[in-house]
C-alpha cells in the first residue's frame, strides 16, 4: 500500500464529515447487533440482510479510516469486516462468540474514535492488540461447511454482475433447494425508483432477492429494465400470479432452461443452433448443482416463464401518496367545510322570512345531506393519515435494548396499544419527546438490582409504555417502577433557582410539575437528586406544540408516570367561538369541557388571582380580554366562563359571548404575530374572515406555571 | 447524448464531466474533491447510490464515471455492466473504487468493461492520473 498523507490538512471540513460518518455508521451497527442478537434470542433465523448490512458499514469503516490515515481505527475495522464476513458468507455460525467480538469491536472502534477526538494518538492500544489477537484465534476455530463452489448454471450476463456475497447467497438457497427465478419489468428511466421499490416488496413476501440488475429497457433512451435474480420456495404457478409486473415476465434462471425454453418457442432450427454452444460447453464440465434442484419438468417451467401474462393480478393494493398531497386534500375539505357553514347559515336566514321559509327549508334539508357526506369525506381524508405508534416504540424498545446492552442495568421495555393511531405528523414529532422519556426513566429512574434488590423490587426493572385513545385525544403513558422522583429535594431546588418563592406552598402535584420548569430540569444535581427531570422542559414544550399536555405522577420507591395527552389530528377541529371585546377567537371544542353563565358576585378573589367555586373545586380564572389586552369587560355584567381540561388540569376563561360551534382548518399565522404565545393559528368562519384559534395547552400550561410561581403562602391543601 | 470531442489539444476549454458513484458521503466528497482538482473544466456530479446514478445517467453527457463496488441498492458491477450494455453509454470510461477486501468483485467489474480500478485508501494524484489518462484517450478517441 502506497504511504498515505496524514496531514493535518486532511484534519479539516472533510475530517468533520468522517466524524460524524463514523459516529453514524457505529450507532447503526449498535441497532444491527442488538437484532441480530435478538433474532437470534428468540431463536428466527439469522436475516442475511441484517449482516451484509453489518459487513457493509464495517466495509465502510474500513475505506474511510484508511483514507484519513487512522490506521489503528482501519486495523480494527478491518478485523471486524473479517468478522462479518464469515458470518455473512456462511463460513462461521451466529453464535455467542461471534457476536461478542462483534460487540467489543464496535464498541473499541468508537472509543479509539473518541480517544482520537480528544487529541491521543490513533495508534492501537494494548487492549485492541488483545482483541484482535482474539478474533484471528476466533478466526483459525473450524468453520462452519460453506455451499460449495462448483459451478452455477446461471445466464452468464446475471453471473457475470454478481458479486462474491451474492453468489454465496444464490448457493446457500440452491442448497436449501429453493428455485431461483429471474423476475423482470420495464420501468421509465426517470421514475423508476417507486414501481421498483414495490415489486422488490411483492418479490420479498415470497423470496429472497439476491440481485438487482438494471440493463437498457425496449427504449433505451425512455425505459430501464430490471431484473430481479429471486430464491422462492414458492410453487411456480403461484409465483407469476401473485407478482405484479409492469410488462415484464417471471423465468427460470438457469442457462440450460432459458435455452431449452427458447428452443422450444423458436422453431427455427438456425436459432435452437445458436444457443447450441452454450449448452455444449457448459454441459461436459462436471455441475456441483443445478439450479433447478430437480430439472424442472418442461410444463412446470413453461408456466414459470409467464406464458400466461394476462392471468397476472397486482397483490398490492397499496399506494404511497405524498403527505403534502393529503395536506392539499384536507385543506380542500376544509374550505368545503367553511362554505358550508355559509350555506347553513343562509338557510336559516331564509327560514326566517315568512316569504322565503320553505325554500330555506328545502335549502336546510340539502344541506344536511351535505353536512353528512362532508363529514364522511373529512373523516375519510383523517383516516389516510392515521399511522399507528407501532414503529416508535420499535424505536424506542431497540434504544431499550441498547442502552441495556451497554450499561449493567436489567430493565424490560413492557408496550401496550402500539396499534393506536395518530396523524401522521404528530406521530414524527413525537419520536424525541419519547425518546426522552424513557431515556429518563432507563438511566435516572430506575435503579441499579443492588439497589432494587435492597429494596425488595424485582431484580429487573420495567418501563410500560402504554397509548389509548379517549374520546379526540390519544393518551400515552411511560410508566416506570423506579425511585420515583423525590418532591422534597425538587422544591428545594426550585426555591434556590429561585423558579418558585420560599414562602409558596405547593401541593406535592404543584411540585412535581416543576420538573417541567426550564430553569430546573436541565440541571443535573437535580437528576442526582430527584432521579429525574433532565431536559423534561423540551419535553413539555414539544408536546406543546403538538396542542397537547404532558402531566406527571410519582410515588417514592414505587415509580413514576408520564402522561401525554395528545389531539389525534391537527388538521380540522371543531371550535367554539366565542367573543370578547368586540374580537371574536375560536376554542378548540376538545379541550372545552363545559361552559357555565357566571354573575360577577360568584367571582371570589384570593391574592389577586380571581377563581370559581365549581362544585367544590376552585377553579382558577382567567380573562381572555386581558391575556390578549383587549379592554377590560365590565366587571358587573355577567359572562360566560369556558371550561377547559387537558388531561387532569382545568382552567375557566372567561368571555362576554358564546357564539356557536364550528368545524374551523387551523392555517398557521405568517409576519410578527406567528409567535404570540397562545395563539395556536387563525381560521376563516363562515362569511366572517378571519379568527384567531386559541392555543388551549398554552394558556392551561401557563395558568399552572402562574399558580406555582405567584401562590403566595396558600394553606395546604 | 454523445458529446463532440473538442477540436485539437484546446482541453483547458471543454467541460470535462465526471459522475461520481459512492454511497458514503465522507468518501464522496474526498473523491470528488479530489477530481475538482484536475482543473477548472471538471464537473462533478455526485450519486449517492447506485440507483441514482441510474436516475442521473440519461440527464448528463458523462466523459467519466466513477465508481464503488459496494452499495445498498444496486452495486458497483451491476453498475457497470448497465453502463456498458447500453449503447448510449458503453463509450464512457470507468474506474472502480473499492478496498482491497473485494478483490475478485474488482476483477469481475475489469471482466465487465471497467476501464481501471483503484485499491482504497488510495493516493489522492492516483485517482488524478488515471482520470486524466481515460479523459485524455477519450478525447482522442
Amino acid at each position: 500500500m502506497t504511504a498515505r498523507r496524514k496531514t493535518t490538512k486532511r484534519r479539516t471540513k472533510a475530517y468533520r464529515e468522517f466524524v460524524s460518518e463514523a459516529e453514524e455508521i457505529l450507532e447503526r451497527m449498535r441497532d444491527d447487533l442488538s437484532d441480530l442478537a435478538d433474532r437470534r434470542g428468540q431463536g428466527a433465523d439469522v436475516d442475511p440482510e441484517l449482516v451484509n448490512r453489518l459487513f457493509r458499514s464495517a466495509h465502510s469503516l474500513k475505506g474511510l479510516s484508511g483514507m484519513f490515515g487512522l490506521d489503528g481505527v482501519s486495523e480494527l475495522s478491518h478485523h471486524l469486516e473479517d468478522v462479518l464476513d464469515g458470518l455473512r458468507m456462511g463460513r462461521t455460525a451466529v453464535d455467542e462468540r461471534a457476536l461478542g467480538l462483534l460487540d467489543e469491536s464496535v464498541a473499541l472502534v468508537a472509543q479509539t474514535l473518541e480517544k482520537l477526538e480528544e487529541g491521543e494518538g490513533a495508534g492501537l492500544d494494548e487492549q485492541a492488540a488483545e482483541l484482535i489477537a482474539r478474533i484471528d484465534g476466533w478466526a483459525r476455530a473450524p468453520k462452519a461447511e460453506a455451499a460449495g463452489e462448483g459451478e452455477l448454471d446461471l445466464e452468464p450476463a446475471m453471473q457475470r454482475a454478481l458479486t462474491e456475497y451474492e453468489e454465496h447467497r444464490l448457493r446457500e438457497n440452491v442448497r436449501r433447494g429453493r428455485r431461483i427465478v429471474v423476475v423482470e419489468a420495464n420501468f421509465d428511466i426517470l421514475s423508476f425508483e417507486e414501481g421498483l421499490a414495490e415489486l422488490t416488496a411483492a418479490v420479498r413476501e415470497v423470496g429472497e432477492v439476491l440481485s438487482t440488475l438494471p440493463s437498457p429497457g425496449e427504449t433505451p433512451e425512455a425505459q430501464i429494465r430490471f431484473s430481479l435474480l429471486v430464491a422462492t420456495d414458492f410453487p411456480p404457478e403461484g409465483l407469476a400470479a401473485r407478482l405484479e409486473l409492469a410488462g415484464g415476465a417471471v423465468r427460470p434462471a438457469s442457462r440450460s432452461a432459458a435455452a431449452a425454453a427458447a428452443a422450444r418457442s423458436e422453431p427455427a432450427p438456425g436459432a435452437a443452433d445458436a444457443t447450441a454452444p452454450a449448452e455444449a460447453e457448459a454441459a461436459p464440465r462436471p455441475r456441483a448443482e443445478e439450479l433447478d434442484a430437480e430439472a424442472e419438468p418442461a410444463g412446470e417451467a413453461d408456466s414459470l416463464a409467464g406464458g400466461d401474462l394476462a392471468s397476472l393480478k397486482s397483490i398490492s393494493e397499496t399506494v404511497r401518496v405524498d403527505i403534502r398531497k393529503l395536506d392539499e386534500l384536507m385543506n380542500l375539505v376544509g374550505e368545503l367545510v367553511i362554505q358550508r357553514s355559509a350555506i347553513a347559515k343562509l338557510a336559516r336566514q331564509l327560514r326566517q322570512d315568512a316569504a322565503t321559509a320553505r325554500l330555506g327549508a328545502e335549502l336546510e334539508k340539502i344541506h344536511k345531506g351535505l353536512e353528512r357526506k362532508l363529514q364522511e369525506l373529512q373523516a375519510g381524508v383523517l383516516e389516510v393519515r392515521m399511522v399507528p405508534l407501532r414503529q416508535v416504540f420499535e424505536k424506542l424498545s431497540r434504544v431499550v435494548r441498547r442502552l441495556r446492552r451497554d450499561t449493567d442495568k436489567e430493565v424490560r421495555l413492557e408496550i401496550r396499544g402500539a396499534d393506536t393511531e395518530l396523524d401522521k405528523l404528530i406521530v414524527e414529532e413525537l419520536v424525541d419527546p419519547l425518546m426522552h422519556v424513557v431515556r429518563n426513566a432507563f438511566d435516572h429512574a430506575i435503579e441499579t438490582a443492588e439497589e432494587r434488590l435492597a429494596a425488595g423490587k424485582p431484580r429487573e426493572g420495567s418501563i410500560r409504555l402504554e397509548a389509548y385513545q379517549r374520546g379526540n385525544d390519544v393518551v400515552i403513558e411511560a410508566t416506570d417502577d423506579g425511585r420515583g422522583i423525590d418532591a422534597e429535594a425538587v422544591h428545594r431546588r426550585a426555591i434556590e433557582r429561585g423558579v418558585v418563592d420560599a414562602g409558596n406552598h405547593l401541593s406535592r402535584r404543584e411540585i412535581l410539575d416543576l420538573v417541567f420548569a426550564p430553569g430546573l430540569s436541565t440541571r443535573d444535581e437535580v437528576t442526582e437528586t430527584s432521579g429525574r427531570g433532565v431536559g423534561m422542559d423540551v419535553v413539555r414544550a414539544n408536546i406543546t406544540a403538538l396542542g397537547g399536555v404532558v402531566d406527571v405522577a410519582s410515588e417514592p420507591g414505587r415509580g413514576t408516570t408520564v402522561t401525554m395527552t395528545l389531539p389525534i389530528t391537527l388538521a380540522i377541529i371543531q371550535a367554539l367561538i366565542v367573543g370578547v371585546a368586540g374580537e371574536r377567537f375560536a376554542i378548540p371544542l376538545n379541550s372545552v369541557r363545559e361552559t357555565l353563565l357566571v354573575d360577577p358576585a360568584e367571582v371570589q378573589r384570593s391574592d389577586g388571582r380571581e377563581l370559581l367555586n365549581l362544585r367544590g373545586e376552585a377553579l382558577p380564572l382567567r380573562r381572555l380580554a386581558s391575556e390578549f389586552s383587549l379592554g377590560e369587560a365590565l366587571r358587573e355584567q355577567k359572562q360566560y366562563a369556558v371550561v377547559l381540561g387537558i388531561g387532569d388540569a382545568r382552567l375557566g376563561l372567561l368571555v362576554d359571548r358564546l357564539e356557536g360551534q364550528q368545524d374551523v382548518v387551523i392555517k398557521p399565522i405568517q409576519g410578527p404575530i406567528r409567535s404570540v404565545r397562545g395563539i395556536a393559528g387563525a381560521t376563516e368562519v363562515g362569511d366572517s374572515g378571519a379568527v384567531l384559534v386559541l392555543d388551549v395547552s398554552a394558556l392551561v400550561e401557563d395558568s399552572r406555571s402562574r399558580e406555582a410561581r405567584e401562590a403566595p403562602a396558600r394553606r395546604a391543601p | 447524448m454523445e458529446r463532440a470531442a473538442p477540436e485539437g489539444p484546446g482541453q483547458e476549454a471543454s467541460v470535462q464531466s465526471i459522475l461520481v458513484v459512492e454511497d458514503s458521503a465522507t468518501m464522496r466528497s474526498l473523491i470528488a474533491s479530489t477530481l475538482e482538482e484536475l482543473g477548472p473544466g471538471v464537473k462533478i456530479t455526485e450519486a449517492s447510490s447506485g440507483f441514482e446514478a441510474l436516475r442521473l445517467l440519461p440527464r448528463g453527457a458523462f466523459h467519466l464515471i466513477v465508481t464503488d463496488i459496494n452499495m445498498p441498492d444496486i452495486n458497483g458491477l451491476e453498475l457497470v455492466s448497465f453502463v456498458k450494455k447500453n449503447p448510449a453509454y458503453a463509450a464512457i470510461p470507468l474506474i472502480i473504487v473499492s478496498t482491497e477486501s473485494s478483490e475478485r468483485d474488482r476483477e469481475k467489474g475489469i471482466g465487465l468493461g471497467a476501464d481501471a480500478y483503484l485499491v482504497k485508501p488510495f493516493e489522492p494524484e492516483d485517482l488524478r492520473g488515471l482520470a486524466r489518462d481515460l479523459l485524455h484517450a477519450r478525447e482522442e478517441a
